[in-house]
């Protein structure tokens, strides 16, 4: 079942033609982990403050949808999110920056209760330190006294979780949840997502750079570059079969010797086409127009013009 | 021969008193001439400081280091090793100068290290930019109009200017985007086959490191707990943290089958640290010699030593 489902969202920078995400689609079944990959300035981020509402200042939705449990969450007239649903929790990159530095890690969970629920001070309080304890944070009730700068970047990366499932949310969107933290602190932060998965359903959002991280955690994979999707399918498909230059490139570059003189470009936002192009070894001239998702599957779909004259397979050489 | 670097108990504490940190807590390791030592390990477990200290930026507590047959004591001969070892760091966007262009940057340490006459100076940065695979165009850049990746190219450019023996590499591929990090390994491999230099590469990223290391040594709380060649280390880990450690990195392989060893609670503050074994409350080995008495480095097998009674029982006990 769908939970969450974006459709054809494009987002660019107000008072200029670029578009930071162009026509991107994914869609967040219940109980399911969903990567969303790519590099630096490949636009998953913004996918998920858009479906947050939380765009900044000068970054504004040009068209798309934004679906949950098939009710429209974006207001079609003037593209604003109506209000951001309660049914959906995020947990940031740096916890200590999310959260409020002036206020108790108690207190600031206990808020969501008293907000949601309507608990009195001290029924929200008890809940926040259970809370807590649900999260694996030893000493829960001092914790809870305690300010963001007195905890460490995993401890604090526990209370957003806690805040975030205090929220019972259907849609976690987790943003680069762990890359601030050290392995063994990120793998008690991983089954904590996947407890929550599989006692709540709730759906995961799981956004990333680290290609091992979705190995390990995600169900279906979209991989994103300069704001378009490259490819979608499930994580067998991306790992195992996968069909589009970028992703194969992805992947070599992480498993296999790489040339070292192959300069790193970044993204060319004004490029016309498949903004892969400039990097693709594979680029010709129907690559001056954008690509249409091809299915390469069952579930499946690459956008590469290599699909339409019977490559249909790439290689991870 | 002596090792090139050789490390003998040493150690830094921050502070004094009650408060004192002891960041590293008697550390022995060599480094020989061409070769790659990792140092891997976990935030607050000494690595950056070692990384420090050998490059001459951070003072000893005690111990010694001996470089090249001599001892470093901060006086004798220090323009000199100054110029054979040089360091990189993290972050290339706070290393470099930003109103300096990379000509001028990689110019100043031949001339303040290397004595190179001025009439050189173009002929040997022009060199330079094509060993680290950057166009010579690039000379009249400056940092901003740069990469990431472009960056910390340079960075290892002006690490190299002055034809280091060692370069001491902080994280250097930390802050770049993992499609990036196989291209920066196979450009400091190259970069040693030509220049037959060595490195001291510190990371808590273990893919990169045991794509890049002849050896590597695990660190925790201020010491080398295992230490071993790469490949050994990696298939067979002997440390009862090493073995945590690998067991929840995640990775690519999605056939690999394995048993998570999950570390229960986070590391113990250095500044309170038990008696005995500073890992036997994560320990899922812990015994009663444990509790009682620290284990030092011992061997367990040839070229290979761990610091755990568990696995390498040492007979002075």
């Amino acid at each position: 079942m769908t939970l969450l489902e974006v459709a054809g969202l494009t987002v660019g920078v107000t008072r200029s033609p670029t578009s930071i995400l162009a026509n991107v689609s994914f869609s967040i079944p219940a109980g399911k982990i969903v990567g969303l990959v790519g590099e630096s300035g490949s636009g998953k981020t913004m996918a998920a403050l858009t479906i947050m509402g939380l765009l900044p200042d000068g970054i504004e939705v040009r068209s798309g949808r934004v679906r949950m449990d098939g009710r429209q969450l974006m207001d079609p007239a003037n593209l604003t999110l109506r209000r951001r649903s309660e049914d959906m929790a995020m947990i940031f990159q740096h916890p200590q920056a999310a959260l409020n530095p002036t206020m108790k890690v108690g207190r600031q969970i206990a808020r969501v209760f008293s907000l949601q629920q309507g608990s009195g001070r001290s029924e929200a309080m008890s809940q926040s330190i259970e809370m807590l304890r649900r999260v694996g944070i030893p000493g829960a009730t001092r914790v809870a006294q305690a300010h963001p700068h007195q905890l460490s970047g995993g401890m604090c990366q526990r209370v957003m979780i806690a805040m975030a499932l205090a929220c019972r949310p259907r849609i976690l969107i987790a943003d680069e949840p762990t890359t601030a933290l050290d392995v063994t602190i990120q793998a008690q932060i991983f089954d904590l997502i996947r407890d929550l998965v599989a006692e709540t359903g709730a759906g995961v959002l799981f956004i990333t750079h680290d290609l091992a991280a979705v190995a390990e955690m995600c169900d279906s994979v979209t991989v994103l570059f300069g704001g378009q999707v490259m490819e979608e399918g499930s994580r067998d498909d991306i790992f195992r079969r996968p069909q589009h230059p970028y992703t194969s490139f992805l992947l070599d570059s992480v498993q296999q010797e790489v040339d070292p003189d192959v300069v790193e470009a970044g993204v060319d936002f004004e490029l016309v086409g498949c903004r892969f192009g400039h990097r693709c070894r594979y680029a010709w001239e129907a690559c001056g127009e954008v690509p249409d998702l091809f299915s390469v599957g069952a579930g499946h779909r690459s956008a590469c013009f290599l699909h339409t004259v019977g490559e249909n397979r790439v290689g991870t050489s | 021969m002596s090792a090139l670097l050789e490390l003998r108990g040493l150690r830094k504490t921050f502070g004094r008193g009650h408060g004192a940190l002891p960041a590293v807590r008697g550390v022995d390791l060599d480094v020989e001439r061409g070769e790659t030592v990792g140092v891997v390990g976990e935030s607050g477990c000494g690595k950056t400081t070692l990384a420090r200290m050998v490059a001459g930026l951070t003072p000893v507590t005690d111990g010694l280091i001996s470089f090249d047959g001599s001892t470093l004591d901060g006086s004798s001969a220090l323009r000199e090793n100054r110029r054979r070892i040089q360091m990189v760091f993290q972050h290339p966007a706070q290393s470099l100068n930003r109103r300096m262009t990379v000509g001028a940057m990689l110019a100043e340490p031949l001339r303040l290290l290397a004595g190179v006459p001025k009439s050189e100076t173009a002929g040997r940065i022009e060199e330079m930019l094509g060993l680290v695979g950057l166009d010579p165009a690039f000379r009249s850049r400056r940092p901003r109009q740069l990469s990431g990746g472009q960056q910390q190219r340079v960075a290892i450019a002006r690490a190299l200017m002055p034809d280091p023996d060692l370069v001491v590499l902080d994280e250097p591929t930390s802050s770049l985007d993992q499609s990036l990090r196989g291209r920066m390994i196979s450009l400091l491999r190259r970069i040693q086959e030509v220049r037959g230099v060595s490195y001291l590469f510190i990371s808590h990223d273990l893919g990169t490191v045991r794509r890049i290391a002849d050896r590597v040594a695990v660190m925790y709380l201020g010491r080398i707990v295992e230490i071993a060649r790469t490949r050994e280390l990696f298939e067979d880990p002997r440390h009862p943290y090493t073995k945590a450690l690998l067991s929840v990195a995640p990775t690519m392989d999605l056939d690999r089958v394995r048993e998570r060893i999950i570390l229960e609670g986070e590391t113990p503050s250095p500044t309170d640290l038990p008696t005995g074994c500073s890992f036997q409350d994560r320990c899922p080995m812990v015994f009663e010699r444990c509790r009682q008495e620290a284990p030092v480095l011992a061997a367990v097998g040839s070229y290979r030593s761990a610091e755990c009674f568990a696995v390498a029982p040492t007979s002075d006990a």
